[in-house]
């Protein structure tokens, strides 16, 4: 049996984590389960799950499709919170279950087994963004008090400077050489609450001013994002600057579809707290052999009874109510069902969030045969994880495929001297995928995963593009600030 | 050379890379796939790009540059007094880090040792081959200069020509009637354009074939590394001693066209008709209207129909749909020109 502790730095220091006592009840379970689980192929991994809010149950069982291994996950920070009893309890709970099919009878199912880019839970993401003004009046709090410190991590004005001034640099050049193009195209994915917008065409306008060249004249800035009611928030923001403004409502997944005009024209991109918030599947090397995590959203059943007894509804009827709520959105929802609903949308909404605090993923490990039989992104074979997947040892690791997909797409409209800048939680090294928890967690009623660095430096590298990566100048952010400028 | 008909087409360069070529290329230098296996794959990658251009119905074909990881590896690996820095690279597709420390020495004959390649594709059809190798401009943009070497890059510039003279007549003593020098680098550097004809004159110096220049604004991972117009290189290509000039239109648009007007370009011209960084197929009305355009500025008979650059980026299926959409355009344009010109002469008798 192999016991995998990944938060190895929570294990020593002021703060450690007694992992004596917080295996002791789980190994003398498995110890003394006499039903037969053949412990030489289980394997049990810790985690430190730093989300308030997952979709983890703190005790889990994984199966291997067609395989004996099975795999037993702990949230150490909540295992560790419980009594050893409780611990006890779920881990017995968890092999029964196991046995007794996979999952809970009593659990609302909300969809089969699927890779977990494709889980319901995105839906909840879409149905977050497309309806943002009906959650922030439900809590009373706009969406950016909801990230990390309060606020959005885009607003430094030097670096906003350094860049203004490096593109002035290189339009000076394309210039002298009649290669500057009339248009000058500046492009934002993801655009807040348009503060960086703003920080960015004032910074403009100042440096363009002492510059003496009329840039501005020819600047077109655009901003783009998902969600009309926040794309319509930052247009308000930049109201001064709205003869060199323009803003599309934008899959961050499929810039080309509204962007295509623009190939090999924008000489910035700027992208912020985007690529987290995309679906991505999950890849697992157990045993020298690639895995793809399948996934399977559920309302535990103490959760789901008191959900339909608050909408007046069986627990069974809960997963056509969901279908429902993702499909139509709260406000024609409580138009539809309005004897599950006599509150109206207010009342919707909270079943909303009701479902989204209860949402758990059940999670199997299906075998892949070969890399090259899973797509990344549209065009992107699996090939490309071999170099971090291949790394020595079992590891697990978001493929980012949303992510991918953007930023694959979003390359070509770069100008031959563009630049394309990322701001967002970012692993920089496979390794770090062996130490901690990268997600998915829930930020408010949206996802959150760390983006997979080193893969989308890898496709960057084949598109002829260098990606580096580097802390974000807030002192104790989480933010990476990547960067993409073409090689060679 | 001679090629029969009016509005040849040809192909630029390289050929479509499939993936399992990429992934073998890749794994010589981590000593997956041995050197053998490669040059066998590459016999059978080079065969099957010629039977594709073939079959696509294209008059001038090329090897593919099948062998090549890129445009400058292969040749300058070969170039006496040339060191790399480390022969080994995570993909195969990026480029070595090559420098001198002391001057070119003498390239004595065949120095890039290039004609088996060509004999290989000369064996292996029964059309007119273009041969090409990247120009020495673009080539000694690639090249560090160490240890005091070479103070004036000018000097590097002609050394690289006249290696380059030494193996072009090697080919052509190997039976090459079409050669072709690639200058993707030279767009960036339009000040320097003077030196790069310079150079291009003493490559093609007595080489006794139908020599073709090929200046584009790159298309290193399917991306233009240069913006601008062709402008830069008038007056100073007039004075090059080359007999084709093979420019992309495509992508860029036609303006350009009307340099060789203005200027006076009196041979004959490779135009660009096909987007080689965009893998959606162009109608063939539309590459018809580009060929349309070209006619109105060049005459028929100095007109050869090429995509913009090398196919190397595209997928196999998109480059040989392209093909096929080229010479199905090139072929309606020329049953127009035949029509009118039978009407013309119907008219006069």
């Amino acid at each position: 049996m192999l016991v995998e502790v990944r938060p190895a730095d929570r294990l020593r220091g002021k703060n450690a984590v007694d992992l004596t006592a917080a295996l002791a009840p789980v190994l003398d379970t498995l110890a003394g389960d006499g039903e037969g689980t053949d412990l030489s192929r289980l394997r049990v991994v810790a985690d430190w799950v730093q989300y308030r809010e997952s979709f983890r149950a703190p005790v889990a069982l994984r199966p291997v499709v067609g395989g004996p291994q099975l795999e037993l996950a702990l949230d150490l920070r909540r295992t560790t919170a419980q009594d050893a009893d409780q611990v006890a309890t779920a881990v017995a709970a968890a092999l029964h279950a196991h046995r007794s099919g996979g999952s809970s009878r009593h659990h609302v199912t909300l969809e089969e087994w699927v890779p977990t880019r494709r889980s319901r839970i995105w839906d909840f993401n879409a149905l977050y963004w497309q309806h943002l003004r009906r959650w922030e009046e439900a809590t009373g709090r706009g969406y950016e008090s909801a990230l990390p410190g309060g606020q959005s991590d885009a607003r430094d004005v030097e670096p906003v400077r350094d860049t203004i001034t490096e593109l002035f640099t290189i339009w000076d050049s394309l210039a002298q050489r009649r290669a500057l193009p009339e248009e000058l195209y500046v492009v934002e994915l993801g655009v807040g609450n348009g503060g960086q917008a703003r920080t960015w065409l004032d910074t403009f306008m100042e440096l363009d001013r002492a510059h003496g060249r009329d840039y501005h004249r020819r600047l077109h800035y655009l901003m783009c994002d998902y969600s009309p009611h926040v794309l319509e928030l930052a247009r308000a923001a930049v109201a001064e600057h709205s003869s060199r403004v323009s803003s599309f409502v934008l899959d961050a997944t499929r810039p080309m579809t509204s962007l295509a005009f623009l190939r090999f024209k924008v000489f910035f991109v700027y992208i912020s707290n985007v690529y987290d918030n995309l679906p991505t599947d999950e890849i697992a090397t157990i045993g020298q052999r690639e895995h793809l995590v399948e996934s399977r959203a559920y309302l535990p059943a103490d959760a789901a009874e008191a959900i339909a007894g608050r909408v007046d509804a069986a627990p069974a009827a809960l997963g056509g109510l969901v279908d429902k709520l993702l499909r139509l959105g709260p406000d024609l929802l409580a138009e539809a069902a309005p004897q599950h609903f006599p509150g109206g949308v207010p009342a919707a909404v909270e079943f909303w969030r009701s479902c989204w605090q209860a949402l758990r993923l059940q999670e199997r490990y299906v075998p892949l045969h070969g890399l090259d039989t899973y797509e990344i992104a549209p065009g992107i074979s699996g090939e490309l994880l071999r170099p971090l997947v291949a790394t020595g040892g079992d590891v697990r690791m978001h493929v980012s495929n949303g992510a991918a997909t953007g930023f694959a797409e979003t390359l070509p409209l770069l100008h031959p001297y563009g630049r394309l800048q990322c701001h967002d939680i970012v692993v920089t090294d496979p390794h770090q995928y062996r130490t901690g928890f990268r997600g998915p967690g829930k930020y408010d009623g949206s996802v959150v995963n760390w983006v997979n660095g080193p893969l989308l430096a890898h496709i960057g590298a084949r598109k002829g593009f260098d990606v580096a990566f580097a802390p974000f100048r807030r002192p104790g952010s989480n933010i990476t600030t990547m960067t993409a400028g073409v090689r060679d | 050379m001679s090629v029969s008909t009016v509005l040849p087409t040809s192909v630029i360069g390289s050929w479509s890379v499939p993936d399992w070529l990429e992934r073998a290329k890749t794994g010589v230098h981590h000593g997956a796939v041995s050197r053998t296996q490669l040059a066998d794959m590459h016999d059978m990658a080079v065969k099957a790009a010629l039977k594709d251009q073939e079959i696509a119905g294209i008059d001038i074909v090329t090897d593919g540059e099948l062998r090549r990881d890129n445009d400058v590896d292969y040749l300058l690996a070969r170039v006496p007094g040339v060191r790399c820095a480390e022969p080994v690279k995570a993909f195969y597709f990026d480029y070595l880090d090559f420098y001198v420390t002391d001057r070119l020495p003498d390239p004595g004959p065949e120095p890039l040792r290039l004609a088996p390649d060509l004999q290989f594709t000369i064996e292996h059809t029964d059309r007119p081959v273009r041969f090409s190798m990247t120009g020495p401009f673009s080539l000694s943009r690639r090249l560090r200069c160490e240890g005091g070497a070479y103070p004036d890059r000018v000097e590097l510039v002609l050394d690289l020509a006249r290696v380059l003279n030494a193996e072009a007549r090697a080919l052509a003593a190997a039976g090459a009637r079409l050669l072709q020098l690639d200058e993707p680098f030279l767009a960036g550097y339009p000040e320097q354009v003077e030196l790069a004809m310079a150079a291009v004159n003493v490559a093609v110096a007595d080489v006794p074939v139908t020599w073709a220049l090929h200046v584009c604004y790159g298309n290193r991972y399917a991306r233009p590394l240069w913006e601008g117009h062709y402008d830069f290189l008038f007056p100073a290509v007039l004075d090059t001693r080359v007999d084709q000039l093979l420019l992309e239109f495509a992508r860029k648009g036609d303006e350009d066209l009307q340099l060789l007007r203005r200027h006076g370009w009196d041979r004959t011209v490779g135009v660009g008709v096909l987007d080689v960084k965009l893998a959606e197929v162009e109608p063939v009305e539309v590459v018809e209207k580009r060929i349309e355009r070209a006619l109105d500025v060049v005459p028929a008979e100095r007109i050869v129909i090429t995509p913009d650059c090398g196919l190397r980026h595209l997928p196999a299926p998109a480059a040989r749909a392209k093909l096929n959409a080229m010479t199905t355009a090139a072929a309606a344009v020329r049953e127009r020109l035949s029509r009118e010109a039978t009407r013309v002469k119907e008219t006069r008798t």
